[in-house]
Order: C-alpha cells, then structure tokens, then sequence
C-alpha cells in the first residue's frame, strides 16, 4: 500500500503560540500538518530556552527545536503594513489557527475579521485561567500554573517543598488539549464547513488530569481509613498505597503487588520470604487494610536485598508491573528504544543530535522530521514556496 | 451539536490511560461503546468503583465475555462498523480473539487501530506488563522529579496516563483526518513508555548533544537562570498535617518581575543586595534567596501572597490541593467545571465529574451522561451498529455471551 507522509499532511496552520500551546502546535506539525509560526524581527522569545546547542546560548536552543519541530518560521515585521498584510495573507488561507493569549501577532491577526471572511477557519485559543473571572489576568508560567491547577501539591514529600515535575510537564497538557480542539474542530469544518472559534483554558486542562485529586475530595469516604479530603504530598508512595518506589541493591525500583497479589505472595513464598503474611491475624477480610500494609513492609524487605536490573526482569517476567528508576541517561541506552529504532537524528543548523521520535507510530503516514532552520526573513518568499498566497 | 458527533469508537480500554482518551471523545459527541464483562468489571474495573466513574462517563455500554465465541463473533462484526477500535492490552490481544487489524480491515479497510499498550508492538521489552508508575521510573520522570539526592520520589499521581490518554486521542483524530484524504483506515501503535520518554524532549537532546545528564532540579529550571522560582510556605495551616499546610509558587521570570516582586515585599534590606541585582546573582545565591522569601512569605496567607504578586505582575500562586479547587477557586466556579451528573448512579448515588475544559464556539460539548452499568445498552448498541432485534439481544443475554 502506498504511503502518505504525515497523517496532516494537506492541513495548513499557523502557529501563534507561547510556552503554555506550543506542544499542540508540535504535534500537528510531527503529524505533518504544515506549520508556519511567525516571529517578531528580533526572534522568537522562546529562542532563548536552554539547553542549547554546544551549551552555548549563541547557539540554536534545543529547547525552541524540540517544541518548534517540523515548522516554517517567517519574520515579520508587525510594525509595517507589509508585516500586517503577509500575517494576514497566512490567517486567511489558514485551516488552522493556534494561539496563546497575549503572544506575538495574536491581536494584529484580527482572528474575529478572518472568521468572517473564512468561516471554516478553525482558531484555538490557549489562555491561562479563561476569558472571565477574577484570575483571568493572573501570569502563570509553568510552575504558577501547576500549583493553582493542583498538580504541584500532590508532588514531594515531606521534607520537600510541594514540587513541579521536571520540565514543563503542566504546558503539555495544555498543548494537547490545543492539537484536540484543532482537530475536533477541524473535523467538523470538513464536515459542516462551518469553522469555529474553541477556548482552551490552562487551569482547568490541567485541574483534568489530576488521577486521583478530585476523586478523593468526592469519594474519600469510599476508599479506605478516612484521611480526609485532600491528600498530602508523600514522595512516591501512590494514593493507592500500592506502589512505591523501594531501595534495592544498585538502584532503586517501584515496586507493587497490583494486579496480582496472589501472583505476589506465590513469589514471595517460592522465595521463602514470606515472613508473617500467612498469620490469622492477616486472613480475615476485614483486616485487608493491615495485611496490604504488611506486604508492602516484606516486600520492602524482599526487594532490599536483590540487585535492581535482576529484581527488575524477574519481576516482569512473572508479569508484574515493577519499574526500574533509571536516570536520563540509562533511558538514552535503553534496550527497548533501541530495538524499535526510536531515537531520530534532528539536523539543528549545523549540528546534527539524536533525539526523541513519536509517541506513536502509524502504519500508513508515518513522521518525517524537517531540518530545523533559523528564521527566515523573506517572508513573501516563504508565502510563494507555500503556495500561501494563492487563493484556495 | 457536538463536534465529534457521527464517530463510532469501539472502546476496549481498561483502567485509566485508555479511558481517558475515549472520554475525551465521548465529552466531543463521539459514540463510544465501552466493552466490559461481568467477569472483568472487578476492583477498579467495576462500574461503581470511584475510580470507574471518573473515566467512563459519556460511553454507552456493551457487555461482551470475550472468551465466548459468540461474543468474539458479534466483537467482529462491531468492529466491521467502527470507526476506531482501541484498546490498551498488552499486545497481540484482540488477535487472540480474532479481532486484529490484520482480520478486520478486509472487511472494514477505512477502520483506524489504536493500541495503546506500555511498550509498543515489538522489541524485548514488547511483553511488559505497565502502569503509570512504571512507566514513570523507566522514562526517567521518577528520576528527575525530586530534589538533589532524592531519586524516590517522581510525580505524584499517574501523570503519564493522563498524557498517553491525550496523545491517545490525538492520534484518532489525526488519522480520522488522514483518512478523509486517503480514504484509507489505518492501525496507530502507541508506546506509553515512548509517550513519557519524549516528554524529556530537551533534556535529552541536552544529553546526546552536550553530553550532559539532568539532575533532579526541585521547583528550579534546570536550564534557564530564573530565581526566585519557587514554592515557599505560608501561614494559615490548620493543623500540623502535611496535607494542611499553605504554600504559594513565586516565579520572577524576568528581572523587571523581581524588582517588582522586591516592592511586594517593602523592599526589605537583604533583598538590595548587589548579588541579586541580576538572575545570574540570584541563582547563584539560591539558598540564601529562597530562605529570605520563606521568611517572608511564612507571615502571610498564601491567597494575600499571591494577589499582592499578581497586581504587580509577579507571576504567584497558592498550592491548592483538592479542596482549594473544588471549594475556594473561583476560576473554577466562575466556568462552572466541577459538575454532578443529572442522574443518579444506581450503586454510588450522586456522583460527579470535571468538565470537558474546551469551550467551542459552535459545538459546545456540554452533554454528560452517567457512567452505565455492564451491559446497560446492550439493546440499544446491538440495534443501532448491527440492526439486532431485541429478542436476539435477549437470547444472548440469557446464554450469557452478552454478560
């Protein structure tokens, strides 16, 4: 069967974004939609994102060319009619446009005009906290954002401060959410021809991917010895009590019984350290909550005296979901990455770095990823080669 | 209208990161059809588990025991109709039951696959059995998130099945649009373990191309010189529990931002100090910096810390923990998110949910049904995708191959 490049590939979309949506736009654009993002004559601001290159902040930032992958960058000067007719030329034959609230070209793009003269443009909208309420103007980088949106105080321990997860984990959720509206809609437009304008709110996308959280504040009285309804930060032991990260001999592994705790104790038992599991006092179902504390203590016991790569695949090998903590650069030798040829050279100006490839692979129009380019200042050569400027 | 309305998806998921992405096609007006048994709806799998309900609302429900033939049969032919058929079993599963990509898209070729299992089809590791956390400690999520010489500690709730649930449902999406050009379905193979791997995008890159390793970095970014940028404790707790105390994020992402975040504070003494005039200083100065804030901030409530921030344009905001959210966030309140669901559960009564957080301008998605029992729609599922008659939908439940 013949296959297409990209599953986007005929999607035209214009990338108006800041940290809080850029990840949608990367996504789209891996997909193979075709993404130009504008940028001010003085260069994009995220630009300036470390690491770079050669550690070197004049050279090009691996941050700005793993989030702005796959895209065409055209400067234009805003302050010019010519910088205001080619943004408008790039909305107008636009399927798609993204922005983040307050970004670079958002307001000139005069969004509210275009959807008139292209009503089934699709525009997503990307804010902190909505278009109404007391917050609605409130500046939330990535860790603000997390802490308002719950995420931040679930993480840490305590003898830590609530923490943020590495990197910039709350924008990715929003990002996603971005590349869902932009497609959702989009598929209507194909649909309908009717385009439409979608509001993406950061605090709330990220208030939904909470797991637990809000469960607990509703259900709590179901789930267990009452511990009220907000549960502290402690380390990596899960809501659930049934996971946790443990010290073995090496290294450290999370280590649960789930999804078979018999399948567990059969192994404990094989390895003659079961300990106290099998005691009365652990037998009646209305002590369960007792024994699951006890077997989460042998196994704490258990898993202390094995080596953790040995521990680890043993323990996979009977089906049980336990996980290796491997540092960054353990994950980069990994076994399984290697074996589905995961890792992707990305060519960043004259440096060529290995680095991630897709979250998912598909067998008909799979992902190609395009040099990354610095910006280029001819914006109505880039407008040509796109075929931009013709009327559709 | 809802923008998704006229998409079937057959819902094989289980758990969580599955769920979650057919919810978010759900919440759009797709019509799913979650696949459950009585067999198999124990523990977090039964419907009126808690954890069921957050991530099944919006689903019809088809009750097929897959180890019967009939019912494999029936799988077939819903499959044959479906749009996308998804499912986060371990691999080779639905080929078990005769219901793979390779023995459906004859019969259906525009059907899209999506298989969200923990490692991807193929490899050494292609047989390993994954949950969040796993995937979390061996993407190095686990690693990095904590703080200097602390590798125990990682993200504290299933993050990266919220993240493969969303990169889960957009995948669909994007080979529903690749579809509409090729006229051709396609199968999708979703790696959770490669989701929360590229989630290091940066950091990676940072580690083929300068040959750096990242550290745990706290509340601190690991490769911008920002500070302060941190989490600092507040006044107000009401009791000695963790889970009381009142905390606030300050982040001066910019000098102007720290020298308004000064004013903030009466521009205390310290603060004028030559070290911190610039970031590079301030980060230097870290500890010093950060327990000074603390001091401050450990004098006042942490919603006063953060309007005082915010009205001078000092990116600030409280830590909130679940009944900061459901009872005291306006942002919530004021976009209605938090929700109770019009008919009662018949186990759970009243039961709850967040909103879908997308507002389309055309096509709200404001419609959310109950999560349905094993079963529940059998008749009406089995008469709008197969045209079944009622009796037959009968007869399959009373032989049990529809149970």
């Amino acid at each position: 069967m013949t296959q297409e490049v990209g599953a986007l590939s005929k999607v035209r979309i214009v990338d108006l974004t800041d940290e809080r949506a850029i990840y949608g736009a990367k996504l789209l654009a891996d997909l193979g939609a075709d993404v130009v993002r504008p940028e001010p004559p003085e260069g994009d601001p995220l630009r300036q994102r470390g690491p770079f290159c050669e550690d070197d902040p004049d050279e090009p930032s691996l941050w700005h060319a793993f989030f702005a992958s796959n895209r065409r960058f055209v400067s234009l000067d805003l302050e010019t009619q010519m910088g205001l007719d080619q943004l408008t030329g790039l909305v107008r034959n636009a399927d798609v446009v993204l922005v983040s609230e307050g970004a670079f070209g958002v307001t000139e793009a005069n969004l509210d005009a275009t959807l008139q003269t292209n009503p089934a443009l699709v525009w997503v909208e990307c804010s902190s906290f909505g278009r109404e309420g007391p917050w609605k103007d409130y500046l939330a980088p990535d860790l603000v954002a997390g802490a308002l949106g719950g995420a931040v105080s679930t993480t840490g321990d305590a003898d830590t401060p609530p923490l943020k997860a590495f990197g910039d984990l709350n924008f990715v959720v929003s990002g996603c959410y971005v590349a869902i509206a932009a497609l959702s809609a989009l598929y209507h437009a194909k649909e309908t021809g009717q385009g439409q304008r979608v509001h993406v709110p950061v605090h709330q996308c990220i208030a939904s991917c909470l797991e637990h959280v809000f469960m607990w504040y509703w259900y709590s009285n179901l789930l267990g010895p009452a511990r009220g309804r907000a549960l502290e930060r402690r380390g990596s032991l899960h809501w659930s009590n049934m996971y946790v990260v443990m010290q073995a001999v090496g290294g450290t592994i999370m280590v649960t019984p789930t999804p078979d705790i018999d399948a567990q104790l059969a192994w404990l038992i094989e390895a003659d350290e079961f300990e106290d599991l099998f005691e009365p006092q652990f037998q009646d179902p209305a002590n369960q909550s007792q024994f699951m504390a006890r077997l989460m203590e042998v196994l704490r016991s258990f898993v202390g005296s094995k080596d953790v790569k040995e521990l680890f695949l043993e323990a996979q090998s009977r089906h049980a979901p336990y996980g290796w903590v491997l540092p960054i650069e353990k994950v980069g030798e990994n076994p399984q990455l290697e074996a589905r040829d995961w890792w992707h050279p990305y060519s960043i100006g004259e440096h060529v770095v290995k680095g991630p490839g897709m979250p998912y692979r598909f067998s008909q129009t799979p992902w190609q990823m395009k040099p990354y380019v610095e910006t280029d200042v001819d914006a109505e050569r880039v407008l040509q080669d796109l075929g931009w400027d013709n009327d559709r | 209208m809802r923008p998704l309305e006229g998409i079937k998806v057959l819902d094989f998921t289980h758990v969580l990161a599955g769920p979650f992405a057919t919810r978010l096609l759900g919440d759009m007006g797709a019509d799913v059809v979650k696949i459950n048994s009585v067999a198999r709806a124990t523990a977090i799998n039964a419907t009126n588990n808690p954890y069921y309900t957050m991530w099944n609302r919006n689903k019809r429900a088809l009750a097929l025991d897959m180890s019967r033939d009939e019912a494999k049969r029936i799988g077939k032919d819903l499959c044959a109709k479906a749009d996308v058929v998804i499912d986060n079993f371990s691999v080779g599963v639905l080929d078990r039951w005769g219901i793979g990509y390779d023995l459906v898209s004859p019969l259906n070729p525009s059907v899209i696959y999506v298989q969200m299992s923990g490692m991807g089809q193929g490899g050494p590791w292609s047989d390993f059995v994954t949950y969040a956390p796993t995937i979390h400690a061996l993407s190095g999520l686990t690693h990095l998130t904590g703080v200097e010489g602390r590798e125990d500690i990682g993200i504290g709730f299933s993050y990266n099945d919220h993240a493969a649930g969303l990169h889960g449902a957009v995948a669909i999406l994007a080979a529903i649009q690749a579809r509409r050009s090729t006229g051709k379905g396609q199968r999708v193979d979703l790696s959770q373990f490669e989701v929360g791997v590229n989630l290091l995008g940066p950091a990676l890159l940072d580690l083929f191309g300068n040959g750096r390793a990242a550290r745990p970095a706290g509340n601190r970014l690991p490769y911008d010189e920002v500070a302060p940028h941190n989490c600092y404790p507040c006044a107000g707790a009401v009791s000695d529990d963790i889970a009381d105390e009142r905390w606030v994020a300050i982040a001066c992402m910019s000098d102007v931002q720290w020298h308004e975040f000064r004013r903030v504070m009466g521009e205390p003494e310290w603060s004028s100090a030559p070290a911190y005039a610039t970031a590079k200083g301030r980060v230097a100065a870290i500890e010093e910096l950060d327990r000074q804030i603390g001091l401050w901030t450990g004098q006042l409530d942490a919603a006063e810390v953060m309007a005082r921030c915010q009205a001078a344009g000092v990116p600030a905001g409280v830590v909130q923990n679940s009944i900061d959210l459901a009872e005291n966030d306006p942002q919530i309140v004021a976009s209605n998110f938090l929700m109770t669901f019009d008919e009662p559960n018949p186990v759970l009564g009243t039961t709850y949910g967040d909103r879908l957080p997308l507002t389309f301008g055309v096509t709200p998605c404001d419609t959310y049904t109950r999560v349905r029992d094993v079963g529940e729609d059998n008749a009406s599922v089995l008469s709008d995708w197969l045209g079944m008659d009622s009796e037959d939908v009968v007869k399959g439940e009373n032989a049990g191959y529809f149970a």
